[in-house]
């Protein structure tokens, strides 16, 4: 493998790391204040189809971009109003909005665009790429790694971070407080799904320039399992997205070599993150109240 | 100088949705600048009280006046606004923060987004630390602190806040004797800077050490007040529990018999590999209850728990009728006779979602009685036994298909008991066996513990409560870090000399 | 036994039954917000889409035949949100039940062969999410989604590779003529006997045994089935394993029992996507097994409907996803029957 090939899939790596980044940072955060989803897979889909289409009416890629984070805002929303408020349970919630996500996007391709599983996007609704011999590139890597290190820093270096933190370890501290605990969690859950929902629409206005039924792939789950491997930090899901983003670029790399069945080559990050997480969790330790409903006595 | 009162509570009624009534009608004044004695027994209403007072609970009905002026509190930070903090019997700490992060939380200054200034906080910190002459590590996460630390951060983190009344609900049951001097202490100090403490207990020394008055409290009714100077134990004893004497049990001599349970040179970590219990032996005669006193997490739960057959010991061994079940399950034990009372009600002895009758036969469902055939219950015969149970043990349940949440907490705790004793036990373990159970329930529970103990079963008993101890316990060790400091008969020793052991302090110097 | 059927139902809980047609309610009313917002006419939809799944016999054998792979892989969750885990491996099983079928039949012509290897198979795929989850601690949800990729793409491969149909290479060889499941009519087979048996088996095994006794009790309360003498650890091992078993099963009937090719068809597309559906089911049938019989039936009937709702009104068949996934939310709100009681008092007054 000559050094051309390896900037390459570092470039690949790159540009596969947005969503599970993005996701994960998100993620993180509505975890450190105590709120569940593992409804990210459907936010990401979900917001890879509505992206489309609104860069598609307003022929710019950046709104698309805006419309993914409004999908993602308005399922935060929902799963942040069942728990929190409601105080239901958090893993069911995610199990319909990914059940409705298998739905919503095949059925909406075929009403909207009259095309069975996929559709391609028209070159002015795909955000442009800084071209390289090697590759491409899109901005979006930039916006992820600073949305990433901010998040980090707003969550252990400010007023803000410290109450997000302290209503997912001890509400009832919080609360005593004068800390307005369903306040923190509701909005940290919708801003976690918010950042999957810009991470969803890159893949389809930015990153693959198409839309397909099964496009997210697993990756919301991936992401979860990078914020598990990351501690639940920020700056870490970087460096851990960037890993799983690699070995996505990787079977993306290898495939049209032949060496091996095709299939295996697409379970490499599957594998991988099977691996990595049965190595890691143990030692992980999560927010203490993380998942649980907080109800006044 | 006229006394002003700072706080008037007057005819707060407290009805659960349940239909409990907690509080029936209380008027309760708090003078500025003194240190007021909440006396009562468990569940008296003294914690819902000062819940309220402190704005978790509302009142069904009743005012609240500071100062004169009536206030409505709709959460804690409404009462903290208004001068009151209040530091509960379970510390409300972020245990992964340090002190300082735990203290400024929700007054972090400067807006949200912006860098907290950590510098400045610490040097604020360190001057109230300064003035009140006390001293909390500021750097180490809270849950690596020793409890009489943590709630020292519980102390500073009200008075961060500039509060006026300062409520501690049953302070000192978590601390060692030279612990509570300490305590003690810090609050003296505090009346002298003015504030006001409200000291919420139903131990009758520490209040009359203490305080200046105290309000007395049963059963959700205030039952008078008294001047601390005019008081005297026997006059405070009568009014909490409404007759002469304290729980008395009846208590033959009896001569002890074989051992039934011996522990050798066991050694037990806790849950974050810490030498929870260091070496110890000892052993649990026929006939005889064995008593275990000390102040709560110095190695109780682990030792239990490692008898009992719910955590593996690091060393040691355990016999069982001279059978060895160091390491075994608590399948097994229950087959070789053994019963446990776990401390833990809600969360270990019950499943509050299942019914009576699921409850009844926890343990038990492998018993070739409740098996129609291998490995199928016969749920016709649980339920027989779990009817048999309430009958037996008269405990008032809405029926045995009822989820076991339906049932009182004293109630709750006599199922557990009467399971335990159907297993037919040679060895009952019974851990903190009356906590949070009613009078009635109480002396029910301890009476049948002698009844057992009479009939040639071997008792360990482990309570925090040291009256208990005390009265029921042919032999005691009292246990300090994992270590037994004496093993005594309690009659041949006094109060103070237990005191002095569970603050760590052993038996041979105390003699000395 | 004769006081059984009341003791089942006391199991079910009444209340949580009506919140599940509340569910289901809203789950048409948005499904046809859905349908216009697209330009189609939701009532037309609705009707031809009961009209399929009802209006004829060849209809209700539909609803029946489609009803038995999701009732199984149903059971699958339910058995696992009963032991307290989230076990969404049934898609998983359910591939490796039908690849199993295919490979195992065509050894030994035998249909109990061929259903025993397919529950063999589902069970050993559930037990890395067991074995990761008991002794790595590793969150369920998180490892069998990851299973079940791995076994697509695995199950992928032996379709267009070593069990691909030499005259048709883009489907597996077929289940021999032997070793198929007996027609009732209809083009339904005795399948939905064997699900509707399995689920009783479950009801029993839950409710009325030892094991089934300390899964639920590990299930609700992990320290006291500890302290009960039981282990929380075998029971969740056991409904990774008797789970996958159940799938494993749903996916060996599903290729052996259905014509006309008895074969797994192009890119695995007649064996995809019943696990998840089996988890709404298993949701809206409050995760008990005579509910989730219900509810399999109710959305094998919304299934069975799709064919003449796209022929008559031409609304793609992915509409009845939409609704699913909407009940499914809707039942996730807590209280739902409480909170619009409360609602429908405010708006009368």
């Amino acid at each position: 493998m000559d050094l051309g090939a390896i900037i390459s899939i570092l470039f690949m790596s790159l540009m596969a790391m947005v969503p599970i980044v993005l996701t994960s940072v998100g993620a993180a955060w509505s975890e450190r204040a105590g709120v569940v989803s593992i409804g990210y897979e459907g936010v990401l889909l979900m917001s890879a189809f509505f992206g489309a289409i609104f860069a598609e009416l307003t022929g710019h890629a950046t709104i698309g971009l805006l419309g993914g984070i409004l999908v993602g805002i308005l399922l935060g929303m929902l799963h942040g109003a069942i728990t929190v408020y409601l105080k239901g349970d958090h893993v069911i919630p995610g199990i319909g909005i990914n059940l409705l996500a298998l739905g919503v996007v095949p059925f909406g391709i075929l009403a909207y665009w009259g095309t069975a599983g996929q559709h391609q996007l028209p070159l002015n609704a795909q955000m442009w790429h800084i071209s390289t011999q090697y590759g491409e590139l899109s901005p979006m890597v930039g916006v992820t790694i600073v949305i990433a290190v901010v998040t980090w820093w707003v969550l252990f270096k400010t007023p803000l971070g410290l109450r997000v933190r302290s209503v997912g370890e001890n509400p009832e501290a919080a609360d005593a407080l004068g800390i307005n605990v369903e306040k923190y969690r509701f909005w940290s859950t919708v801003y976690g799904h918010a950042l999957a929902g810009l991470g969803g629409a890159y893949m389809s206005v930015d990153w693959l320039g198409l839309v397909h039924k099964t496009m997210s792939g697993g990756r919301g789950f991936i992401a979860l399992a990078n914020m598990v491997f990351s501690g639940w930090n920020p700056l870490v899901s970087l460096i851990g997205g960037w890993l799983f983003g690699f070995f996505d670029a990787l079977a993306s790399w290898l495939a049209p070599k032949h060496i091996i069945p095709g299939q295996f080559i697409l379970m490499l990050p599957y594998i991988m993150t099977l691996i990595i997480v049965a190595g890691i969790i143990g030692k992980a330790r999560p927010p203490k109240w993380d998942g649980r409903p907080y109800k006044r006595e | 100088m006229e006394k002003q009162p700072i706080i008037e509570m007057k005819g707060i009624v407290k009805v659960y949705p349940d239909g409990t009534k907690a509080l029936k009608g209380v008027d309760l004044t708090v003078y500025q600048g003194e240190i007021l004695g909440l006396l009562g027994e468990n569940g008296a209403g003294k914690t819902t009280l000062m819940k309220i007072l402190f704005g978790m609970l509302h009142p069904t009905s009743g005012r609240i006046l500071i100062r004169g002026k009536e206030v409505q509190f709709r959460s804690p930070s409404d009462a903290i606004t208004h001068g009151i903090g209040m530091v509960h019997q379970h510390f409300t700490l972020v245990e992964v923060f340090d002190a300082l992060h735990n203290i400024i939380l929700g007054m972090e200054g400067h807006g949200l987004f912006s860098r907290i200034d950590v510098k400045k906080a610490r040097e604020k910190l360190q001057k109230l630390m300064n003035d009140l002459n006390f001293q909390v590590p500021l750097d180490v996460p809270v849950e690596d602190l020793p409890v009489g630390v943590q709630q020292r951060i519980e102390i500073l983190k009200m008075l961060f806040r500039d509060i006026d009344v300062l409520i501690l609900d049953e302070p000192t049951a978590v601390l060692t004797p030279i612990e509570v001097e300490e305590l003690f202490r810090v609050l003296r100090h505090l009346k002298e800077e003015g504030k006001t403490i409200i000291f919420i207990s139903h131990k009758l020394n520490e209040v009359i050490e203490l305080t200046d008055r105290v309000t007395v409290i049963r059963k959700g009714e205030v039952i008078g007040t008294v001047e601390t100077k005019t008081a005297t134990p026997q006059l405070l004893a009568r009014m909490m529990v409404g007759r002469d004497v304290v729980l008395r049990i009846e208590k033959p001599p009896k001569e002890a018999g074989e051992p039934i349970l011996k522990v050798e040179n066991l050694s037990v970590k806790g849950d974050r590999g810490e030498k929870a219990v260091k070496s110890l032996s000892f052993e649990v005669r026929a006939g005889e209850i064995f008593g275990i006193a000390g102040v709560e997490g110095n190695g109780q739960t682990e030792l239990i728990e490692a008898i009992t057959g719910l955590r593996k010991p690091e060393n040691g061994r355990v016999y069982l009728n001279n059978v060895d079940i160091t390491g075994k399950g608590p399948r097994e034990l229950y087959g070789l006779g053994m019963a446990h009372i776990p401390e833990d009600r809600t969360h270990m002895g019950l499943i509050l979602e299942m019914t009576v009758t699921e409850n009844a036969l926890l343990g038990l469902q492998w018993k070739r009685d409740f098996q129609r055939w291998s490995g199928v219950i016969n749920w016709r015969r649980a339920r027989g036994h779990a009817k048999s149970l309430i009958e037996e043990f008269d405990i008032s349940a809405p029926g045995t298909e009822a989820p076991v949440k339906s049932l009182s907490g004293g109630n709750q705790q006599k199922l557990i008991v009467a399971r335990e004793v159907s297993k037919a036990p040679v060895l009952i373990v019974a851990a903190q066996p009356t906590r949070g159970v009613d009078v009635a329930s109480t002396e029910y529970i301890r009476n049948y513990l002698v009844k057992l103990r009479n009939e040639g079963k071997a008792v360990l008993l482990v309570s925090a409560d040291l009256d208990e101890v005390v009265q029921l316990s042919d032999r005691m060790g009292i246990i300090y870090e994992g270590e037994f400091m004496g093993v005594v008969k309690p009659e041949e020793v006094s109060t103070e000399e237990i005191g002095m052991m569970m603050g760590g302090i052993r038996y041979e110097e105390i003699r000395k | 036994m004769k006081k059984s059927g009341s003791e089942i139902l006391e199991s079910l809980n009444i209340k949580a039954l009506i919140e599940s047609l509340i569910a289901i309610f809203i789950g048409f009313l948005i499904g046809a917000i859905v349908l216009g917002a697209f330009g189609y006419d939701p009532l037309s939809a609705y009707y031809w889409l009961f009209q399929g799944a009802l209006g004829s016999t060849y209809g209700i054998a539909s609803t029946l035949r489609y009803a038995t792979p999701i009732m199984l892989t149903a059971l699958t969750f339910a058995l696992g949100t009963r032991t307290g885990i989230f076990n969404i491996g049934a898609e998983g099983s359910f591939y490796f039940g039908a690849i199993a079928a295919v490979i195992f039949t065509n050894i030994w012509a035998n249909m109990w062969f061929g259903l025993a290897m397919g529950m063999l198979l589902g069970a050993l795929w559930a037990l890395p999410a067991a074995a990761l989850k008991v002794y790595r601690g590793v969150h369920e949800v998180i490892s069998t989604i990851m299973l079940n990729w791995i076994g697509w793409f695995f199950v992928l491969w032996l379709i267009v590779g070593p069990y691909a149909n030499p005259n048709d290479p883009n489907k597996t060889i077929r289940i021999p003529i032997e070793a198929r499941l007996p027609n009732i009519g209809y083009g339904l087979s005795i399948a939905i006997i064997i699900a509707v048996i399995a689920a009783a088996l479950t009801y029993f095994l839950l409710w009325h045994t030892t094991l089934g006794f300390s899964m639920r009790a590990s299930g609700m309360n992990p320290k006291a089935a500890r302290y009960g003498g039981m282990s929380p650890k075998k029971a969740v091992m056991w409904s990774f394993i008797l789970g996958g078993l159940l799938s494993g099963l749903g996916g060996a009937m599903k290729i052996m029992g259905e014509g006309p090719t008895y074969a797994i068809s192009q890119g695995g597309a007649n064996i995809y996507g019943f696990g998840f559906d089996g988890i709404g089911v298993s949701l809206v049938g409050r995760n008990h097994p005579l509910g989730i019989i219900l509810a399999a039936l109710f959305f094998g009937m919304l299934r069975a409907g799709t064919a003449l709702m796209q022929a008559e009104a031409q609304v793609p068949l992915e509409i009845i996803k939409v609704i699913q996934g909407i009940i499914v939310i809707t039942v996730a709100i807590p209280g739902l029957y409480d909170l619009i009681k409360k609602v429908a008092r405010r708006g009368a007054a």
